[in-house]
């Protein structure tokens, strides 16, 4: 069964009556367990389509299925409690709360899900040492790297254990070594955990590690391919 | 809950110089709104003790009709023994006093000054006013025959000095004419310019021989315990006594109600013109700090947190503030108004406040009820004036706004 689902979608801004078509009719399904990648060039499509799974915007028409579950027919709570239960999100800007330290970032998350004081610090010490940052626990976000905010923000992701974490250009403003370690990272919890992820990026090094690329043009599905990429 | 309470508390903390103005502002108002306040509370207790410890006491009864038309004739015929016997067993009351209350005219070689007359039990009198007290000069009564005391205005009016003679000429119970010479024997000086001046206390004794009124009286003023007890005390008099009028202070110098109720009004609209800024100091901050944290907001929405919840953590973040300066301006006002414990010193414009029963030093009072309405009303315009913020920010789309620059 498939975890995400589009049937048709389409996305059409309007800017001072200016209309501007962001997708054109859209048809995707991601299983569980993959480290797909959605790629092509800027103004292609890929945030747009992104945000439109995570539940964080609404087709103008067509479908976004969770769990087989279409979005239009929930409420704003009812879609909050999704992205709360169901989704993980990393973002290209980090987007780590700036008045949390780490742990309480990926606490944060955990307190939504109401999950006690005690276990909720737990977790978290464990999230940070798993993405190896357990001695970053107590920095805020102005005090770290941007590698090191981007690996808070994985642990933040993944600490609700979501179906699948959505990556909006994850790489984008890390250099390549620690674009390099954090996808290193991101494929071992795909590996061993079973973490489903979805990036849209350009960045080759995402592209490489991807095992699915959906190749996105001028709003449609241009093409996709598995296996080792080729540039 | 406690991250989100983590998360207002360190909000407020990040841009210091907007908090610590709003936190300013908040507690400038609420000093300012205490402090006016506790000083027209002081002008309003004294202007009452002023009232009630002169002539007034907390209760009079007299003969019915006699307010409305109040004739030397209008006496309790019996001597008040009818009252005195209920007022002896009633433990609200602190003490009474007899009196024979008539107009007349005073003459001294130098004038003639139309007055109020107050035939006084010498002795019971001190229990229900301050009359004694006010002496500066010669006696207060010994209940000899002869004696009177007047305020100092009365006597340079008159201009007469302790021992000298005047005539007391008025209409007795028959309405005939009748005069009478007595002597100054002690002047008094009080806060009010209308006592001070319109004022001639003589011995019950000597009132009853000039106004031919025998064993009867004019009123017996009451002195509570508790001045609130005034009310039930009146009640119970009243009943089944159609031929009594039992009065209270308040209603016997409807002014004071008046400027009661006036000071309520000024409190209201110091409350509002305060509140009403604050509220547009709250709002303005909170909408500047939405504006600078939209992705942020956007993130918290992304990663699942309910709207209902933002809108708390916004509310929490205004009040938050707010308690801070509330708490730093009731410290302060309590402060302020501690140190002027011993009074204010209006002395420059004490002409003014004689005229309404005022003395120049005025103690700030602060009453309970001055720190819980500003407290309640501060937290309620920060609820209120957090909320248009509030609701701006949950309106934002997670997707525009973890975008936004």
């Amino acid at each position: 069964m498939s975890i995400l689902r589009t049937v048709a979608v389409q996305k059409t801004y309007s800017t001072r009556g200016i209309e501007t078509q962001a997708l054109n009719g859209v048809d995707l399904t991601i299983e569980a367990g993959e480290f797909t990648a959605l790629a092509g060039p800027s103004g292609s499509g890929k945030t747009t389509l992104l945000n439109l799974l995570g539940a964080l915007d609404v087709p103008t028409s067509g479908k976004v299925l969770l769990d087989e579950e279409d979005l239009a027919s929930l409420t704003s709570a009812e879609l909050s409690e999704r992205r709360l239960h169901k989704l993980g999100f990393v973002f290209q800007a980090y987007n780590l709360i700036p008045v949390l330290n780490a742990a309480e970032n990926v606490e944060f998350v955990l307190e939504l899900q109401g999950i006690k004081p005690h276990e909720r610090r737990q977790r978290a010490s464990q999230l940070l040492e798993r993405v190896g940052l357990a001695e970053m626990a107590k920095k805020r976000p102005p005090e770290m790297s941007g590698g090191q905010q981007q690996r808070v923000a994985v642990a933040r992701a993944i600490a609700s254990e979501p179906q699948v974490i959505l990556a909006d250009e994850p790489t984008a403003n890390l250099d390549s070594t620690t674009a390099r370690n954090l996808l290193d990272l991101m494929q071992q919890l795909n590996q061993e955990e079973g973490t489903t992820f979805l990036f849209s990026s350009h960045d080759p090094l995402v592209l490489e590690k991807a095992k699915r690329r959906i190749l996105l043009r001028d709003g449609l599905i241009e093409g996709e391919e598995q296996g080792p990429y080729k540039t | 809950m406690l991250t989100l309470f983590r998360i207002a508390l360190r909000n407020i903390g990040r841009n210091r110089r907007r908090t610590s103005i709003l936190v300013v502002t908040v507690a400038i108002g609420l000093l300012g709104t205490t402090l006016s306040m506790s000083l027209l509370w002081g002008i309003e207790q004294q202007m009452i003790e002023t009232a009630t410890a002169t002539d007034l006491g907390h209760l009079q009864i007299h003969a019915t009709g006699y307010n409305a038309d109040p004739k030397i004739s209008r006496l309790l015929s019996d001597g008040g023994k009818e009252i005195d016997g209920l007022l002896d067993g009633e433990p609200s009351v602190q003490a009474y006093s007899h009196r024979i209350r008539s107009e007349g005219l005073v003459t001294s070689p130098k004038a003639s000054v139309g007055l109020r007359i107050l035939g006084v039990d010498a002795e019971r009198e001190p229990e229900v006013s301050s009359i004694k007290n006010w002496i500066v000069e010669g006696d207060y009564l010994s209940g000899k025959r002869r004696e009177s005391i007047v305020g100092r205005r009365l006597a340079n009016r008159l201009g007469v000095q302790i021992g000298d003679k005047v005539i007391i000429s008025a209409q007795d119970t028959q309405g005939n004419m009748t005069a009478e010479s007595i002597r100054i024997t002690g002047i008094f000086r009080s806060v009010s310019s209308d006592i001070d001046s319109g004022y001639l206390f003589i011995n019950l004794d000597q009132s009853a021989h000039i106004f031919g009124t025998h064993e009867a009286i004019s009123e017996i003023v009451v002195v509570m315990n508790e001045r609130q007890s005034a009310l039930p005390l009146q009640a119970k008099l009243s009943m089944n006594r159609p031929h009594l009028e039992v009065l209270r202070w308040d209603q016997l110098r409807p002014f004071i109600a008046f400027m009661m109720d006036t000071t309520q009004s000024v409190a209201a609209s110091f409350y509002l013109v305060i509140f009403v800024a604050m509220a547009f100091g709250i709002a303005n901050v909170m909408m500047m700090s939405i504006f600078d944290r939209v992705r942020e907001i956007g993130v918290m929405l992304a990663l699942g947190m309910s709207r209902t919840r933002l809108l708390l953590l916004i509310i929490t973040e205004g009040v938050l503030v707010t308690i801070i300066g509330t708490a730093i301006g009731l410290a302060l006002s309590l402060g302020i108004v501690g140190a002027l414990s011993e009074g204010v010193d209006f002395s420059f414009y004490s002409a003014g406040f004689n005229d309404f029963g005022v003395g120049s030093r005025i103690v700030p009072l602060l009453k309970p009820e001055d720190f819980i309405l500003p407290i309640a009303i501060s937290m309620l315009t920060a609820f209120m004036a957090s909320l248009w913020p509030a609701l701006r920010a949950v309106q934002l789309q997670p997707a525009e706004a973890t975008r936004h620059e």
